[in-house]
């Protein structure tokens, strides 16, 4: 064997070893992971964490939603107690708490427990007065919500560690919580004991994390809490839901869901536990439903931008009824001849019907996956779903007719809002987002947000078409309670009958009222989507929930000084 | 002219690499030693040995490796007289002497010796016309290797007088020892070692020439649970330190294990349980493969030597890297006892630092030149 052939065995040895450390890394760090990191912890627990502050949250005008304020907390440390059922009597009167708990604390072999986290001043004066070093305090921070139950849902809130459980708080945990610290409570690794100021001292600082500011206003978002509440209170409904963005960016700037049942408070962040965790969901986000005629504006964007029909187009609608895939759909009442635009504004089934089956299910269904519907919309907020669409292979005449007047389709709020948004900024689809801005409160430097366009999904002249047909739904159609005054506007109404889940069947008594629509109908500022949830009485969503946009959209844009532009009620000739 | 030909013909792959896992290494013992108040004077130091190392590493690479050959024996003797001082005058440390002081230097001569020995091999074999040997013909290369390993085992450094015997067998392993004549090699070893654990009497009598302290590591690495706060202690908090880095890693300066002491020995001996611990699986696969490149630079430059000096330095050179490496990993997972060698150009030390780089530029060197006519 010559030199070279030497040279590759020796070769062939060195790989074998480096294969042999390589699997042992794979097995410690991989499959004994887990097990070795618990372990790690465990010996560990001498070692006290110091958390670090959580970072405020804001909304788009710098005012404070969410902030940690400095609490004591009381530990004990058993190793130096005496008689521990002496100490735990007297704590267990301080802290109001069993004191039998206590006891088995304080004569644990632990350097370090704790008795009570987050204790009110008075309390802390108390233990301050004991004057022993068997009981100590240690600062900690505690989320405080001022604003209370504004915007509760989409803040959500944090746990005891103070880690995000729900809603921003959640989706930017990693953002907010910063880096904890440790102090050497009491020994360290070789078991010598560490005194604090000593030079085996040992100690971390913790990193206070990041701000964020929202892009949640929390002016509009108390209007539309107020009348949201207003309504669910005059119409009995179960619950509501008001979302409100900024069409030309996809900023969120109000979500509220809202219960309606009586003496329920609203959810508030700073005391979750008196929610039921249905009530901790965002369900803007989280649930779909049957948008009902809400939806007809997305066929109708479709079958204008495919040319297949215009506004003036007559569709005979005497009959007050259509027969798709063997199933009657009926008019709410007959109503003769319309044009297209009317077929819209008045929300003629038979007329809406006509124009999904000239655009055919192919054609359709692109349209409905274009503005976004069938996937999640990327929002910023935990728990997100995707609707439910399906897949047209599996459409038949039944789906396309039911489709195109916003049934067998479970679409979510924020999907609903978004879509509008691209009819009401001339045709494109923005990702929706609710956190604009993440700021470094040590170095003041941050990180900001820009508006991100998904697709163009329909032609200016398209917009320009449906904008002059939404307009007139609020003008002489269904939605004439929405017209917000000294503004023009442009929206939908729908009134979608509810699954019934014991009988599987449409309820004939629950509805889920809705409007929602855009003003100014030129440059619109705000896009704005009321729902209510089986209301009582007077169920149509032009009765409903169009008087909320109509008080949203004045009170909000009044706010946000946009000049009016509707001032003598010319909206009509505008229109024209 | 020339002097641009010299610099394009620098292997600068292979001192990239170096330079580029003495730069890991040196994060690594940043934050190994940083204290609440911020860096500790360690990680200057290790800047000026990497710096220092830089410098050897391209002096290395300057004259012929012949050059460097004729001067084999004269530095071999030099390291002898080396450990010699070191038991005469030596500085101890942890139950052994193993440094020399030169003013505020300290100075470790065992790192120097074993490179020392590798090239007096790859010289007495190169002027050997032979190209194979037999058992009886490795008289005199025995006694070259013989005198630098009691010095060492005597001071007393297992670990090191380990890592010379074995390099050292690679080296005439590479130079021709016959396969026949490897095979009785193989066999008196394992015979040995089956009678030292199977024979009482004779096992008695070698455990008992071994310090307190050597025979509880290889307790504590036969049976790793037996005593996981005493000589089991190393391993066991450097796999945990390992294992709990996970995939990811926890993180730069947040390895608990490391910076809440737990971890032993973590700026030398332990450097790579820091690096798993703060950089998981990513960065212990990441130090693997940078370790496997650079040797494979060098298995490449053995096999493509032009003669026979240049072949049994560099594979001399590359069997004593791999060695540190495969040990000093194996032993911070548990596949190999603790011994106490350091991980080349990572661990904090200065005279293994620079002993590395002197190594990679020889390495560099014999690459250079492998198509040169000199004479």
């Amino acid at each position: 064997m010559d030199r070279r052939g030497r040279v590759l065995i020796v070769f062939v040895v060195m790989a074998l070893g480096f294969g042999l450390v390589a699997a042992r890394l794979v097995d410690l760090q991989i499959l004994k992971g887990d097990e070795l990191a618990a372990r790690a912890e465990r010996q560990q627990q001498r070692v006290v964490k110091l958390k670090p502050k959580r970072g405020t949250i804001y909304d788009r005008m710098g005012r404070e939603l969410a902030v940690s304020l400095d609490v004591d907390s009381v530990f004990g440390v058993p190793s130096l107690v005496g008689n521990p059922r002496r100490l735990a009597r007297r704590l267990a009167r301080i802290l109001d708490k069993d004191p039998r708990p206590l006891e088995r604390k304080l004569s644990s072999d632990r350097h370090f427990v704790w008795l009570s986290r987050k204790v009110a001043p008075v309390v802390t004066r108390k233990i301050k007065n004991l004057g022993t070093r068997e009981v100590g305090l240690l600062v900690e921070s505690r989320r405080f919500y001022p604003q209370k139950n504004l915007a509760g849902t989409a803040i959500g809130f944090t746990g005891i560690d103070n880690e995000g459980l729900e809603g921003v708080e959640l989706s930017y945990d990693s953002v907010l919580r910063g880096t904890s610290g440790w102090v050497l409570a009491e020994k360290d690794a070789v078991g010598r004991t560490v005194f604090p100021g000593g030079p085996a001292f040992q100690y971390r600082l913790s990193k206070q994390g990041k701000d964020i500011v929202l892009t949640i206003d929390s002016v509009i978002q108390h209007i539309v809490e107020k009348e949201l509440d207003a309504a669910l209170e005059r119409s009995q409904a179960k619950s509501g839901i008001g979302l409100v963005m900024d069409p030309r960016t996809g900023e969120v700037l109000a979500l509220t869901v809202r219960s309606g049942a009586k003496g329920r408070a609203a959810f508030n962040p700073n005391t979750p536990l008196r929610s039921r965790p249905a009530e901790w969901r965002n369900r803007a986000i989280t649930d779909a439903f049957e948008p009902g005629s809400i939806f007809k504006p997305i066929l109708a964007a479709a079958a204008l931008e495919e040319k297949l029909v215009s506004p003036q187009e007559q569709f005979d609608c005497s009959e007050g009824r259509i027969h798709v895939g063997g199933r009657v759909i009926r008019d709410a009442s007959p109503h003769g001849t319309l044009t297209f635009i009317d077929v819209i504004s008045d929300s003629s089934n038979v007329g809406t019907i006509q124009v999904g089956l000239r655009l055919g299910t192919k054609r359709f269904y692109r349209y409905i996956r274009d503005f976004g519907f069938g996937s999640k919309t990327g929002v910023d907020l935990p728990g997100e779903i995707g609707g439910l669409v399906k897949d047209y292979p599996q459409w038949n005449e039944m789906s396309l007719g039911a489709i195109s007047i916003g049934q067998a389709i479970g679409v979510t709020p924020i999907q609903m809002v978004q879509a509008f948004s691209a009819l009401a900024n001339g045709g494109t689809l923005m990702k929706p987002y609710i956190v604009s801005e993440v700021i470094d409160g040590n170095s003041g430097r941050g990180k900001k947000f820009k508006p991100q366009p998904v697709r163009r999904v329909i032609s200016k002249g398209t917009h320009k078409k449906l904008n002059t047909i939404l307009q007139h739904v609020i003008l002489t159609g269904t939605g004439m309670k929405a017209k917000p005054v000294g503004y023009t506007a442009a929206g939908k109404t729908g009134t979608a009958q509810k699954i019934d889940p014991k009988t599987a069947a449409y309820s004939p008594r629950d509805y889920m009222s809705s409007f929602i629509g855009y003003a100014p109908a030129e440059n619109p500022r705000l896009v704005i989507l009321v729902t209510l949830d089986s209301p009582r009485g007077v169920v149509l969503g032009g009765m409903v929930a169009a008087p909320v946009f109509k008080a949203v959209a004045e009170k909000s844009l009044a706010y946000l000084q946009v000049p009016p532009d509707d001032v003598g009620g010319t909206m009509l000739l505008v229109a024209k | 002219m020339m002097e641009r030909r010299w610099l394009t013909n620098i292997p600068w792959s292979m001192s990239g690499l170096a330079v580029g896992i003495a730069i890991i290494g040196l994060f690594a013992v940043y934050s190994a030693t940083f204290t609440s108040q911020g860096p500790s004077s360690l990680y200057y130091k290790q800047l000026l040995w990497i710096a220092a190392g830089i410098v050897v590493m391209f002096l290395a690479i300057i004259p012929d490796y012949h050059t460097i050959g004729r001067f084999a024996y004269s530095l071999y003797i030099v390291s002898i007289v080396l450990l010699v001082l070191v038991m005469v005058v030596g500085r101890a440390g942890m139950g052994a002497q193993r440094w020399l002081s030169l003013g505020p230097i300290a100075f470790q001569p065992s790192e120097l010796a074993k490179l020392a020995v590798v090239l007096a091999l790859a010289r007495y074999f190169a002027e050997d016309p032979r190209q194979s040997y037999g058992l009886t013909d490795l008289a005199k290369p025995a006694i070259l290797v013989m005198i630098p390993l009691v010095l060492v085992l005597r001071q007393p450094d297992l670990g090191t007088a380990l890592m010379l015997l074995l390099a050292a067998s690679i080296v005439i392993v590479i130079a021709g020892l016959r396969i026949q004549a490897l095979m009785v090699v193989c066999i008196v070893a394992a015979t040995l070692a089956a009678s030292v654990v199977l024979v009482p009497p004779v096992k008695g009598k070698v455990w008992n020439s071994l310090k307190p302290y050597q025979q509880k590591r290889i307790k504590a690495f036969l049976n790793p649970e037996s005593d996981p706060l005493g000589s089991g202690y190393h391993a066991h908090q450097s796999k945990i330190a390992v294992g709990s880095g996970r995939i990811t890693g926890k993180g730069f300066l947040q390895g608990t294990q490391s910076q809440l002491a737990f971890l032993p020995e973590r700026h030398t001996d332990f450097i790579f349980s820091v690096i798993a611990e703060e950089h998981g699986l990513f960065g212990t696969g990441f130090m693997l493969f940078l370790y496997l490149a650079l040797l494979l630079l060098g298995i490449e430059t053995a096999k493509n030597a032009k003669d026979k000096l240049g072949a049994l330095m560099a594979g001399g050179i590359v069997a004593m890297l791999a060695l540190y490496v495969f040990i000093n990993i194996g032993m911070t997972v548990g596949v190999a006892p603790v011994v106490g060698v350091p991980l080349p150009l990572a661990s904090y030390g200065g005279t293994s630092i620079i002993t590395t780089f002197l190594a990679i530029g020889l390495l560099s060197n014999i690459q250079m030149r492998r198509y040169m006519l000199f004479y």
